[in-house]
C-alpha cells in the first residue's frame, strides 16, 4: 500500500508539472498586472483611489415617482449585474438539469445526437446568434408577427431585462448542460432503481440520490454560467437596447475612455468577490458530496 | 412522464435552434438586411466564396482552435489526474483556486492583463513584433485549460478508486493502470473537455482582440469589427454552411457507429475482470482515437510549418490597419482594392508585395494596440481627434509627399484643419456628417429640421440615440448651443440634464443596431451618418419611407491615412496611400462605403455622380458655405483625460437611471 501510494505520487509530480508551470506564468503573473494597475494611478504611483471610487461614487437618480435621490453608482450596477446573472443561472439550471437527465437516460445513439445538437449553436459565432435574437424579439420581429397571426396580441420584450436574460440563457445553457450530462452519464442508475424499489417517492429519489450524485456537475454548471453572465457586455448592449449598464459595460466603457487603471480596479474587485463566492460554494458542496457518502 | 419529457426536450431544441433558423433564412435574403426579407437569392454564398479575407480568417480560426484544444486537452487531463492524486491538501486547493481564475476573470481583463505581460516580456527581450500567433495561442490555451480540468476532475472524484488499485494489485504498473483502467473511464469527460475547448477558442473574440498581433486575425474579430457598418449576410451564409457541415458529420458518425456503447463498456469490464484481453471494438475505438489524435497533430504540425515557411519566403509585407467594412473588398462586383494594389504593384515594379489587411472597431482600440508597442503597422486610418493625439505623442511619421503626388487631388477644403494644421502627417480618406434619419410614414414633416425631433414626445418610444458617450452628449450639446470640446464641467452637466430628460422618450441606445431598427420600422427617428443612411435606404421594408436631414450645427469627422512610427517600410506605405488616392480605387471605396470623399477625382467624376444619383450627391456633398470653418468649429477634439473621465461617469449616471 505504502509503495503503491509512493508510485502514485511519482506519477502525480510528472503529470501536473507542466500545468503548474503554465498556471504560474500565464495565470498568476498576469493577475499581478491587474492588481498593479488597480492600485496605481496613470503615472504608476501607488493609490487606493480607484478602489474607493468604486465603493463611493454617487449619481443622482430620478425615481419612478419623480423624486430624485443619490445612489452609489457602482453598487447599482453590481446589484443589477448580480441579479440578472443569478436569474440566468437559475433558469439555466432549471432548464438544463432535466434536459441533461433526459439525455443521460436516452439510448447511446440518441445521447450522442442530442449532445451534438446542443453543441452546434455554439459553433456559430455568438455575435451573430445574438443578432438573430434581435430579429426574433423586436417589436416588429418574428415572435410578434407570429403572435399577431395567431391573434394573441403583441409583447414588448426587446429592451427589457427579460430579453437580456433570454439572451444569456440561450448563450450559456450549453455550459450548464455539458458538465451536468457528463456527470449524469456516469451515474449508476441501479442506485436510483434501488431507491425506488425500496419505496422512495420520486421527490425523495431526486433529493436523496440523483441530486447528491450530480452535485459536482451542478457546481461546475453554475460556475460556467454565472461567470460569463456576470461580466457580459455584448448581450446587454444588443438585447437590452443599451438601456442597461452591467459590470461588463462599465469595464469596457472605462477601457474605451482610456482609464485602464479604474477598469483594472473594477475587475480586481469583481475577481476577489467571485473567488470568495466560489470558495465558499466549493467548500459547502465538498462537504455535501463527500460527507454524504 | 415519458410524454412530458419528450415535449420538454422538443421545446428546448426549438429554443436552441430558433436563431439558427433565422440565420438560415436570412442567408438567402436578397437585401443586405437581417430584419426585412425581400426575396430569395444565393448571392451571399457567392460573395462568401470569393471573399478571400473572410476565408483566410476562417482558416486562422480553425488552426488556432485545433492547436489550442489539442494542447489544453493533453495538458489539462494530465493536470487533473495530478491534482486528484495530490496528497498535499494545501497545494491541491491552491491549484484548484488558480484553475478557477481564468474562468472568473472577465474576458476583457484576461485579455488586457495578458497583453500587458507579453508587451513587458518582449520589451525585456527586445522583440519588436511580439504579439503574434504564438501569444494568441498561449492565451487560448490558458483560458481553455480550466474547462478541460473542470470536466475531468469531477469524473475522477466520482470514479471508484478501488479500480486502479485492483489493477495494480493484479500486477499493473501505475502507468498501466492509468492507461488501461482510468483513461477509458475518463474518455467521455476528456472528449467533452476537448470539444468545449475547441468551441470556446472558436468563439472567443475579446481575449483574441488583445493578444493577436499584426496580420493574424480570427473570424470573431473580423465580425466584431464590422460593427461600425453592419454585419453582412455573407456571415449568415458562413454560419449556415458551418451548420450543414457539422450536421453532415453528425449523420455520418451516427451511421458508422451503430454499436451500443453501454453494452460494450459493460462487456469490456466483465472481460477484463475475467483477466482476458479487452474485446475488439473498444480497441478499435482506441485505435480510432489514436488515429484521430495523430491526424489532428499532423494537421497542426502541417499548418505550423505552412505558417513558418510562409513567413520565410514571403515578399515584402505591407500591414494596413483600418476600420471594419471600410474599404471596397470586391463584394457585389466591386473592386477588391487590396488585391488590385498587389497586382498593380507587381506590374509597376516587377516584384510581388503582400498586403496584410486587418481591422479595428474603434479609435481607442487601435490606439491601445499601437501604444502598447507590441505590433507594427505601416498604414493606419484613424479619425481626426485621434490623429491630433497621436501627433502630440509622436506616434506618427511626417509623410513624404514626393511619394504621394495624388495628394494634390484632395480638395482645398481639407487643408489646414485643426488636427494637422500643416498637412504634414495625414491624407484625408473619407468624411462624415451626423444627420437625422426618420421614417416619413410616421414622422410629421413639420417636426423635422432640428435636433428637437430627438426630444419630441410625440414619437416617444420610437427615438434612437447613440450608444457611445461622446456622440450622445454631442447631440444634446449641439442642440443647446454648447461647446462639444468644453474643458469645464458645466456644459457637460447641462447636456446630461437634457439626456436624462430625453431618456423617457428613447427607445434604444444603439450603434450598428440602428440599421435593423430603422430598416424594419422598429424605430422612426435616429441620429446617424449621412453615408449610412443610403445603406439603410437600400434595405428598407415596404412600409418604411426613410428620409434624412442635417440639423444645425452638427458633427463633422474625417478619417485620414497616416503612417505610424512603428512603420517598417515607409516608402511602400506611401506608395499604397498614393494608390488609394488614385481615381479607380478612390471611387471604388467611396461607392462601397457611401461616405463622402474629399478627393476631387471622386466627387467630380461623372460616372461616380451617375452611380450615386443626384439626390445622394445633394445629401453627401451639399454646399457647406465654408466647410473648413464649420469643421474647425464643430468637430470633436481630443479631450484631456480628466474631462473624458468625467464624461464617462456622467454617462454611467445616465445609464443607471
Amino acid at each position: 500500500m505504502n509503495k503503491k501510494a509512493r508510485r502514485g505520487s511519482l506519477v502525480t509530480g510528472v503529470t501536473s508539472a507542466p500545468y503548474q508551470l503554465w498556471a504560474v506564468i500565464f495565470i498568476v503573473v498576469p493577475l499581478i498586472f491587474v492588481a498593479y494597475y488597480a492600485f496605481t494611478d496613470n503615472d504608476f504611483r501607488f493609490t487606493t483611489d480607484n478602489i474607493t471610487r468604486f465603493f463611493t461614487a454617487t449619481s443622482s437618480v430620478t425615481g419612478a415617482g419623480g423624486a430624485t435621490g443619490e445612489v452609489r453608482t457602482y453598487m447599482v450596477i453590481v446589484w443589477r449585474s448580480v441579479r440578472l446573472a443569478f436569474l440566468s443561472t437559475v433558469v439555466c439550471l432549471l432548464l438544463g438539469y432535466p434536459l441533461a437527465y433526459i439525455i443521460s437516460r436516452a439510448s447511446d445513439r440518441a445521447q450522442k445526437t442530442m449532445m451534438t445538437l446542443i453543441m452546434i449553436p455554439m459553433w456559430m459565432n455568438f455575435l451573430i446568434r445574438t443578432y438573430a435574437w434581435m430579429t426574433i424579439l423586436q417589436d416588429t420581429g418574428i415572435l410578434n408577427n407570429l403572435l399577431a397571426a395567431l391573434h394573441l396580441g403583441r409583447v414588448h420584450i426587446i429592451g427589457t431585462e427579460t430579453a437580456v436574460v433570454i439572451g444569456m440563457v440561450y448563450d450559456y445553457l450549453p455550459y450548464m448542460i455539458l458538465p451536468l450530462y457528463s456527470i449524469m452519464a456516469k451515474m449508476d442508475h441501479r442506485l436510483i432503481e434501488a431507491a425506488r424499489d425500496l419505496g422512495c417517492a420520486p421527490a425523495g429519489v431526486l433529493r436523496r440520490v440523483i441530486l447528491p450524485l450530480s452535485m459536482p456537475g451542478v457546481v461546475n454548471g453554475v460556475t460556467m454560467v454565472l461567470i460569463p453572465s456576470i461580466s457580459t457586455f455584448y448581450i446587454s448592449q444588443k438585447l437590452g437596447d443599451g438601456m442597461f449598464f452591467l459590470l461588463g459595460d462599465a469595464i469596457e466603457g472605462q477601457y474605451v475612455a482610456g482609464n485602464l487603471h479604474f477598469a483594472a480596479a473594477i475587475a480586481f474587485i469583481l475577481m476577489v468577490a467571485l473567488l470568495a463566492a466560489m470558495g465558499v460554494m466549493r467548500r459547502l458542496t465538498d462537504k455535501y458530496t463527500y460527507g454524504g457518502q | 412522464m415519458k410524454r412530458a419529457s419528450k415535449i420538454f426536450t422538443a421545446l428546448m431544441f426549438i429554443f436552441l435552434f430558433a436563431p439558427i433558423a433565422i440565420l438560415l433564412l436570412f442567408s438567402f435574403n436578397e437585401a443586405r438586411s437581417l430584419s426585412v426579407f425581400s426575396g430569395f437569392s444565393l448571392k451571399w454564398y457567392r460573395e462568401l466564396l470569393r471573399d478571400t479575407e473572410t476565408l483566410k480568417t476562417v482558416r486562422n480560426t480553425l488552426v488556432l482552435a485545433v492547436c489550442a484544444a489539442g494542447v489544453s486537452t493533453v495538458m489539462g487531463t494530465a493536470a487533473a489526474v495530478g491534482i486528484h492524486r495530490m496528497r498535499s491538501r494545501y497545494l491541491r486547493s491552491a491549484l484548484d483556486m488558480v484553475t478557477n481564475i481564468p474562468m472568473i476573470n472577465p474576458d476583457i481583463i484576461t485579455g488586457i492583463s495578458m497583453m500587458l505581460m507579453f508587451v513587458f516580456v518582449s520589451r525585456l527581450l527586445g522583440l519588436a513584433n511580439s504579439l503574434s500567433f504564438v501569444t494568441l495561442l498561449i492565451a487560448h490555451i490558458t483560458f481553455c485549460l480550466p474547462y478541460v480540468i473542470l470536466q475531468v476532475l469531477p469524473k475522477l472524484r466520482q470514479m471508484d478508486a478501488s479500480l486502479p488499485e485492483a489493477a495494480m494489485d493484479l500486477g499493473c504498473t501505475p502507468w498501466g493502470a492509468f492507461w488501461k483502467v482510468e483513461l477509458p473511464e475518463l474518455m467521455p469527460a476528456i472528449v467533452t473537455g476537448m470539444i468545449m475547448a475547441f468551441t470556446l477558442s472558436l468563439d472567443d473574440f475579446v481575449i483574441s482582440y488583445f493578444t493577436t498581433g499584426t496580420g493574424f486575425q480570427t473570424l470573431p474579430i473580423r465580425i466584431y469589427n464590422m460593427t461600425k457598418k453592419t454585419v453582412t449576410p455573407d456571415m449568415y451564409a458562413l454560419a449556415t454552411l458551418i451548420f450543414f457541415v457539422i450536421l453532415a458529420l453528425l449523420l455520418l458518425s451516427n451511421l458508422t457507429d451503430s454499436e451500443d456503447g453501454q453494452k460494450v463498456r459493460a462487456a469490456r469490464r466483465a472481460k477484463r475482470a475475467a483477466g482476458r484481453r479487452a474485446p475488439m471494438s473498444p480497441r478499435t475505438r482506441r485505435i480510432l482515437y489514436a488515429g484521430g489524435g495523430t491526424l489532428a497533430l499532423a494537421a497542426l504540425a502541417a499548418s505550423l510549418i505552412f505558417a513558418v515557411t510562409e513567413t520565410d519566403d514571403r515578399p515584402p509585407v505591407l500591414n494596413v490597419y483600418n476600420w471594419g467594412e471600410y474599404i471596397s473588398d470586391g463584394s457585389e462586383g466591386s473592386m477588391d482594392v487590396v488585391k488590385e494594389f498587389e497586382s498593380w504593384y507587381r506590374q509597376q515594379y516587377g516584384r510581388p508585395v503582400q498586403v496584410n489587411y486587418t481591422t479595428f472597431a474603434s479609435n481607442e482600440d487601435m490606439y491601445a494596440k499601437l501604444s502598447s508597442g507590441a505590433v507594427s503597422y505601416d498604414v493606419i486610418i484613424p479619425s481626426d481627434y485621434m490623429i491630433a493625439r497621436m501627433i502630440a505623442e509622436d506616434m506618427l511619421l511626417p509623410l513624404d509627399f514626393d511619394n504621394i503626388p495624388n495628394a494634390q487631388y484632395i480638395s482645398d477644403d481639407f487643408r489646414g484643419l485643426y488636427y494637422d494644421p500643416d498637412n504634414a502627417y495625414s491624407v484625408p480618406y473619407a468624411y462624415g456628417v451626423v444627420g437625422v434619419i426618420y421614417n416619413a410614414n410616421v414622422v410629421d414633416q413639420a417636426d423635422t429640421g432640428t435636433w428637437d425631433l430627438l426630444w419630441n414626445e410625440k414619437y416617444a418610444g420610437q427615438i434612437l440615440q447613440f450608444n457611445n458617450s461622446r456622440d450622445a452628449f454631442g447631440t444634446a450639446m449641439y442642440r443647446a448651443g454648447l461647446d462639444v470640446n468644453a474643458d469645464d464641467h458645466g456644459p457637460w452637466d447641462r447636456a446630461l440634464d437634457d439626456l436624462l430628460e430625453q431618456r423617457s422618450v428613447v427607445r434604444s441606445y444603439v450603434m450598428d443596431e440602428v440599421y435593423n431598427m430603422m430598416e424594419s420600422g422598429e424605430a422612426a427617428v435616429a441620429p446617424y451618418y449621412a453615408g449610412d443612411y443610403f445603406t439603410m435606404l437600400d434595405a428598407q421594408a415596404d412600409t418604411v419611407d426613410l428620409r434624412f436631414y442635417y440639423p444645425e450645427p452638427t458633427n463633422f469627422y474625417i478619417d485620414a491615412m497616416c503612417i505610424p512610427s512603428c512603420c517598417q517600410n515607409k516608402e511602400l506605405a506611401e506608395t499604397f496611400i498614393n494608390f488609394m488616392l488614385s481615381e479607380g480605387p478612390a471611387i471604388a471605396n467611396a461607392e462601397y462605403t457611401y461616405y463622402a470623399s474629399p478627393n476631387t477625382l471622386v466627387y467630380e467624376n461623372q460616372a461616380y455622380i451617375d452611380y450615386m444619383g443626384q439626390e445622394a450627391m445633394d445629401i453627401l456633398y451639399p454646399d457647406w458655405g465654408g466647410f473648413t470653418e464649420k469643421y474647425n468649429a464643430y468637430a470633436y477634439r481630443n479631450l484631456p483625460f480628466d474631462t473624458l473621465n468625467y464624461i464617462n461617469s456622467l454617462w454611467e449616471t445616465l445609464k443607471i437611471n
